[in-house]
């Protein structure tokens, strides 16, 4: 009962091809999620068979401690990755009507509306066709009919992708308070940092098969203390002596900086306090590597160097961070 | 299923279909072109000639015919044909239109009459074959010359030939005289014809005319239920009726309801409504709202329908059970239809895609049409009766069956509305399934193939 969203063993196929496979998740009431992969990895079918919109071929699911989600359909706020309005309908109406839908009393509607219609700063549209309004504006009017019932659980399919930096800022915003009034969060991003920065948990999904699960401190802990980063404050030592040391597998040199990359079980303590030995420090610190680093390491063990290349470029690119957003 | 999402889906379709100026004006003009009608209806009864001076030139060897035609083609004649016409008009609608309008047009032939509405035509001989052809000049010279028509009448006419055959006219007109003109000139030469051999016979014109003519017939239809008088008229138009109110508002629901779900599909709302309603009860909602509209055009059209027939004192020959099968026919076959067209409308991304799928229902549609005919002719036939069990067409062809002469037995109406009831759940189960399935894909549109694999998917 403690769990928002349970998945085991999820299994869909689309014709030939598996979207998904042996898919288990188990998110805890009130937590943040990231449901992370690359495009087409799997996310979205996920998201949908956890929204009873797509059913899975074996497998369970259960949702708000319901067999489906359609028994708590008005108490979840799904923002798809699709996001459509009715474009000959007023804001106010397409607003009433979504919200009609998810169950909320006719009775204060009105002023429910107006009231976040003013917190995004569109008090003064509620009357004007959706069509009239601008991307931007028809997005804030989509986060409305999202959240407007106060959901328990609120699910968002690449949330960020398509959003100006304004509104990016307004998402995150809304959802640290949804999350704020205990409300479980699972979104879905193919941008690491977005998750790195949202997210206590991540799930990865490649080709449809979860890949990684684990909180994000957990990651940090698991994968991060392999490298240690290391600039003398004067003279450079003999690179021979760095790759002496013990436990050291491999020593190479970035922009100045030395990288020394550690044999598994090597205790980074050890190196660092040699390397104090050796030259004094202008910087000395165990590389913290991102999220994509992890996801790109873990797939790339799956599916070989090449792949590895194309996705650090796939996932590297196209979309800006949150915080990076909000400074524009 | 919740009923209160089903109740705001349905007014929500209701709404964004019925309350926009194309609908409200797309309903209106049917109402708007009938009043034109019943305002238009006296001039059409009242089909007089239009109004021209002129002359009509007679060449005629028997010398007999000039005096009746100059009496048949005066105004005073006009005017009494426009009266006689109109009082076998009366006859023949059996006073299916309204007092007010008769009067109206006896008060317009008097009236007409005194403004010179009404042909002035100068009936005059001409002496020889050598003026017939300078009169038939006359008549390319529009400008100055009088001359309407010029008439040649045969040696042998009036008289007959030897061998005792008669011969026959020939009438040369200006060019753009009316037909209706004509028409009448036509008249007063067969009648000029025919009046001068009987006076030659002896007889008496008039009086012949007296004995030829029957009238006052009238058709009384005997059913166990007792007699009623028939309107041929009536008749005629009561299946059409009830026909076209079956058909355009499921038609015109089924289309709107496919539109909206391309719409809801391609606009990419569809997948923001399926998280807070199951696509059944999105479904049910949509057919719900389409259906109000078909009743709104049903209740519109059948009672702009009424209305006439009790202007007209009609009521009567309207069995108003028809009026209960109607509405049982309609719901039947709208949801036979629209479930198809709703699957559709599903399952394809755009309008332009919807008209591959489409084809089929649409000819599923227009056979009621094509079988109308014979429907019509034969409403107790073996293939009238065959077809009042095949879905889709069955509540067509009873509808047709009940407001026509020879009404069916109840067991084969209420057998054919059990057919319907059938072939109405299983198009919704099948279109359920095509809905679930369609509604979340974009890109190739399926084939009709693809669309039974569909159904068949658990």
């Amino acid at each position: 009962m403690d769990s928002a969203i349970r998945l085991r063993g999820v299994r869909k196929t689309f014709g030939e091809k598996v979207a998904l496979e042996g898919l288990d998740i188990e998110i805890p009431r009130g937590a943040t999620w990231g449901l992370i992969g690359p495009n087409g990895a799997g996310k979205t079918t996920a998201i949908r068979i956890v929204m009873a919109i797509l059913f899975p071929d074996t497998g369970e699911v259960e949702v708000l401690g319901h067999r489906s989600a359609l028994a708590a359909k008005d108490r979840i706020g799904y923002l798809p990755e699709e996001r459509g309005v009715y474009r000959k309908l007023r804001v106010r109406s397409f607003l009433r009507h979504i919200g009609l839908l998810k169950g909320m009393p006719r009775r204060g509607l009105d002023e429910t509306i107006d009231r976040w219609l003013a917190r995004v700063e569109l008090g003064d549209v509620g009357r004007r066709r959706l069509e009239e309004l601008s991307k931007g504006m028809q997005q804030k009017v989509q986060f409305i009919a999202t959240v407007q019932h106060e959901p328990d659980l609120l699910i968002l399919d690449e949330p960020f992708s398509g959003l100006d930096p304004v509104n990016m800022r307004l998402l995150r915003e809304l959802i640290d308070e949804q999350r704020a009034r205990g409300a479980t969060v699972l979104f879905s991003t193919h941008v690491m940092q977005q998750a790195e920065e949202l997210c206590e948990h991540v799930v990865m999904i490649d080709e449809g098969h979860k890949v990684l699960d684990d909180s994000v401190a957990g990651i940090r802990r698991r994968f991060d203390l392999r490298t240690i980063l290391y600039e003398p404050m004067h003279d450079d030592p003999d690179p021979a002596r760095l790759s002496s040391l013990p436990m050291v597998q491999r020593v190479t040199r970035r922009n100045g900086t030395w990288e020394l990359h550690l044999a598994d079980g090597g205790e980074p303590a050890a190196v660092m306090r040699a390397l104090v030995d050796i030259a004094p420090p202008a910087r000395l610190e165990v590389h913290r590597p991102s999220l994509e680093d992890v996801f790109i390491e873990i797939v790339g063990r799956r599916r070989g160097e090449a792949e590895q290349a194309r996705l650090r470029r796939e996932l590297g690119g196209d979309a800006p961070a949150l915080a990076d957003g909000g400074a524009a | 299923m919740n009923p209160r999402k089903v109740l705001q889906v349905a007014i929500r379709e209701f709404l964004s279909t019925a309350a926009t100026k194309a609908f409200l004006i797309s309903v209106l003009i049917v109402p708007l072109v009938a009043l034109v009608m019943i305002l238009v209806l006296p001039r059409i009864i009242n089909a007089k000639p239009p109004a021209v001076e002129g002359q009509v030139l007679v060449y005629d060897p028997s010398g007999r015919l000039v005096a009746t035609l100059s009496e048949e083609l005066s105004p005073e004649a006009f005017v009494e044909r426009n009266e006689r016409l109109r009082r076998q008009i009366r006859e023949a609608v059996g006073g299916s239109v309204p007092g007010p309008l008769l009067e109206q047009a006896e008060r317009q032939g008097a009236l007409d009459q005194v403004l010179g509405q009404v042909p002035r035509l100068e009936v005059a001989e001409l002496p020889g074959p050598e003026e017939l052809e300078r009169a038939r000049q006359a008549l390319r010279d529009r400008e100055r010359s009088r001359v309407l028509a010029v008439v040649r009448i045969d040696d042998n006419a009036v008289e007959p030939a030897e061998d005792g055959t008669f011969g026959a006219y020939a009438l040369y007109l200006r060019e753009g005289v009316d037909d209706r003109i004509t028409e009448q000139l036509e008249r007063a030469i067969e009648r000029a014809i025919v009046d001068a051999r009987v006076a030659l016979r002896g007889l008496d014109a008039d009086e012949l005319r007296v004995l030829m003519r029957v009238r006052g017939e009238r058709t009384v239809t005997v059913t166990d239920k007792g007699e009623r008088e028939s309107n041929e008229a009536i008749k005629a138009i009561l299946p059409m009726a009830f026909f076209m109110l079956l058909w355009i508002p499921v038609i015109t629901g089924g289309q709107y309801l496919m539109t909206t779900t391309i719409e809801e599909k391609s606009s990419r709302v569809v997948e923001v409504l399926l998280s807070a309603v199951s696509p059944l009860e999105l479904m049910t909602g949509k057919i719900l709202g389409q259906m109000a509209v078909g009743l709104l055009l049903l209740a519109v059209y059948g009672g702009l329908g009424v209305g006439a027939l009790s202007a007209f004192a009609l009521l009567g020959l309207l069995d108003l059970g028809l009026l209960v099968y109607l509405a049982i026919f309609f719901v039947i076959t709208y949801f036979v239809i629209a479930s198809l067209m709703g699957a559709i409308g599903a399952a394809v991304s755009e309008l332009r895609e919807a008209q591959a799928l489409l084809g089929p229902v649409m000819i599923v549609l227009m056979i009621p049409l094509m079988l109308w005919f014979w429907i019509m002719r034969e409403p107790d036939s073996t293939f009238a009766v065959a077809t009042s069990f095949i879905p889709p067409v069955n509540t067509f062809v009873m509808m047709l069956r009940l407001t026509s002469s020879a009404p069916p037995p109840a067991w084969q109406v209420w057998l054919s509305i059990l057919v319907g009831v059938g072939a109405m759940f299983a198009s919704l189960w099948a279109a359920a399934k095509i809905f679930r399935i369609g509604l979340l894909l974009h890109g190739k549109p399926p084939t009709f193939r693809t669309l039974i694999a569909w159904i068949r998917m658990a």
